[in-house]
């Protein structure tokens, strides 16, 4: 549900967002994207186990992603790798769980670490692991898509709850050639909202805004001045 | 409401936190505290309602300030000073917004600009009025918190709605005698939620939190990098 820390992209893709939903269709398979389908299964997994758990923990400064459950992508789906006991949840989310119209949406390189809150944990994972379920099993976009929108109206995947949010502060984070790492921030999620709801995208405001499509979803990110491992981010 | 994240920030640990909050409460039990009472109440109002009305909207970026309702601390407490037409709310905070113990609760100097988005404007911003109101009659601090809960108690005062949030972005913002402007931050009002649950106060960090116990919610702030004129926090 990520992606998109850059302000200009989350712009960009939010137009078509708009256009998207405005017709209310799923997304037309459309000959110039990069990554239409997915990639040999390998190009998504992390040869190594340790690696993918150090990865993932980055996403949160270690006094949060120690104590967290830490989540791998394995031929199945993702299994936990490192049990937690302070109720988060940290993994690395692939390319599949980028808004349906993202360009790298199926990038086999795209690896973006987050770190789950509670309520989030409780409610953003089952969309994930619906996802890379259906990702792993074959499924084009817009069978994708079809099959979300479904799971959301059914009401079989949960809306996020009051307070869910998380961690997005790995250096190491890679979202695309073009943006690389983009920013160390944070996500908020909530059931779709207005963008005026906290006063996103309007020039200088610090929050951007992300309406996803087909989820019910409004996602707000605030960039932060660090990384998790301490550093200072890149003043842009 | 955000004094004690003042002290928090500037200090940039986490342990020092922890003692400044018992030297903070020690102080307030301290008869030689520099703001033991209110002062005279033109101390704490602005003498020019064009420059409240500009300090307040300092909060935010001017594309959600300019069409926000604007209120103005009168003698009788605040009033609406300019209409709004896209549901936020700016004001300029007086120090008995702080909490309990913070010594800078009666200090005359502190202004703190800030703007609510609708959630905020229909949850958080009848605390403000509230608080106003009862200091405004005379009462003392003990006295205001005692009335204020059993505001809430009688559901007088509402529940905070989600989302709540505010922008407190203005550099010509006084928020206590310490830190005076302090950083640009954002604040997020959550009901029955504990500062774990965004990993607030954890080494490295970038979440500050305070549990309002008077009030009945955490409020959680995340500082960013620029002001609302455009210009970037200097750290």
């Amino acid at each position: 549900m990520i992606r998109d820390g850059i302000k200009t992209i989350t712009l960009a893709t939010l137009a078509l967002a708009v256009v998207l939903g405005a017709r209310g269709q799923a997304p037309a398979d459309d000959a110039n994207t990069l990554y239409e389908r997915m990639a040999p299964i390998d190009q998504y997994l992390m040869t190594d186990r340790n690696t993918e758990i150090a990865f993932a923990r980055t996403a949160a400064p270690e006094s949060i992603s120690r104590d967290a459950e830490v989540l791998v992508l394995g031929r199945h789906g993702y299994e936990t790798a490192v049990k937690g006991k302070n109720g988060w949840v940290c993994v690395v989310e692939r390319s599949w769980m980028a808004p349906f119209d993202d360009p790298e949406f199926l990038n086999p390189d795209q690896r973006v670490p987050l770190c789950l809150n509670p309520p989030a944990a409780r409610t953003h994972l089952p969309l994930t692991f619906k996802t890379t379920e259906l990702a792993m099993a074959g499924q084009s976009k817009t069978q994708m898509f079809d099959s979300i929108k479904a799971a959301y109206d059914k009401k079989e995947l949960p809306l996020p709850e009051p307070g869910a949010m998380c961690y997005m502060m790995s250096k190491q984070q890679y979202f695309s050639r073009k943006i690389g790492n983009a920013d160390p921030h944070l996500m908020f999620w909530f059931p779709k909202t207005d963008d005026m709801f906290w006063g996103a995208a309007f020039p200088d405001s610090p929050i951007d805004v992300h309406q996803y499509s087909p989820q019910p979803i409004t996602e707000f990110d605030i960039s932060v001045s660090k990384w998790s491992d301490g550093t200072a981010a890149p003043k842009n | 409401m955000n004094r004690k994240f003042v002290n928090t920030i500037a200090l940039r640990s986490l342990a020092l936190v922890v003692v400044l909050g018992v030297a903070w409460q020690a102080q307030a039990r301290d008869a030689k505290a520099p703001y033991p009472s209110m002062a005279p109440l033109e101390q704490y109002l602005m003498v020019d309602r064009n420059s409240e009305i500009a300090l307040a909207r300092s909060a935010a970026p001017e594309s959600i300030s300019k069409d926000a309702e604007v209120m103005v601390l009168g003698r009788r407490g605040y009033e609406t000073a300019v209409k709004g037409t896209n549901g936020f709310v700016c004001m300029v905070e007086r120090s008995w917004t702080a909490g309990i113990n913070d010594p800078d609760f009666w200090n005359p100097k502190l202004r703190g600009a800030i703007c609510f988005n609708p959630p905020a404007v229909r949850s958080y911003l009848p605390i403000t009025l509230k608080k106003t109101a009862l200091v405004l009659a005379g009462l003392d601090k003990a006295e205001m918190f005692e009335k204020l809960k059993e505001a809430f108690i009688s559901k007088e005062l509402p529940a905070m709605q989600v989302g709540a949030m505010s922008y407190m972005l203005s550099k010509q913002a006084y928020l206590s005698d310490q830190d005076g402007h302090w950083h640009p931050h954002l604040m997020f009002f959550i009901p029955q939620m504990d500062a774990d649950s965004w990993g607030a106060n954890l080494r490295g960090s970038p979440i500050l939190a305070s549990v309002d116990a008077e009030d009945g919610f955490t409020v959680f702030l995340v500082p960013v990098a620029k002001w609302s004129d455009g210009t970037t926090d200097g750290e």
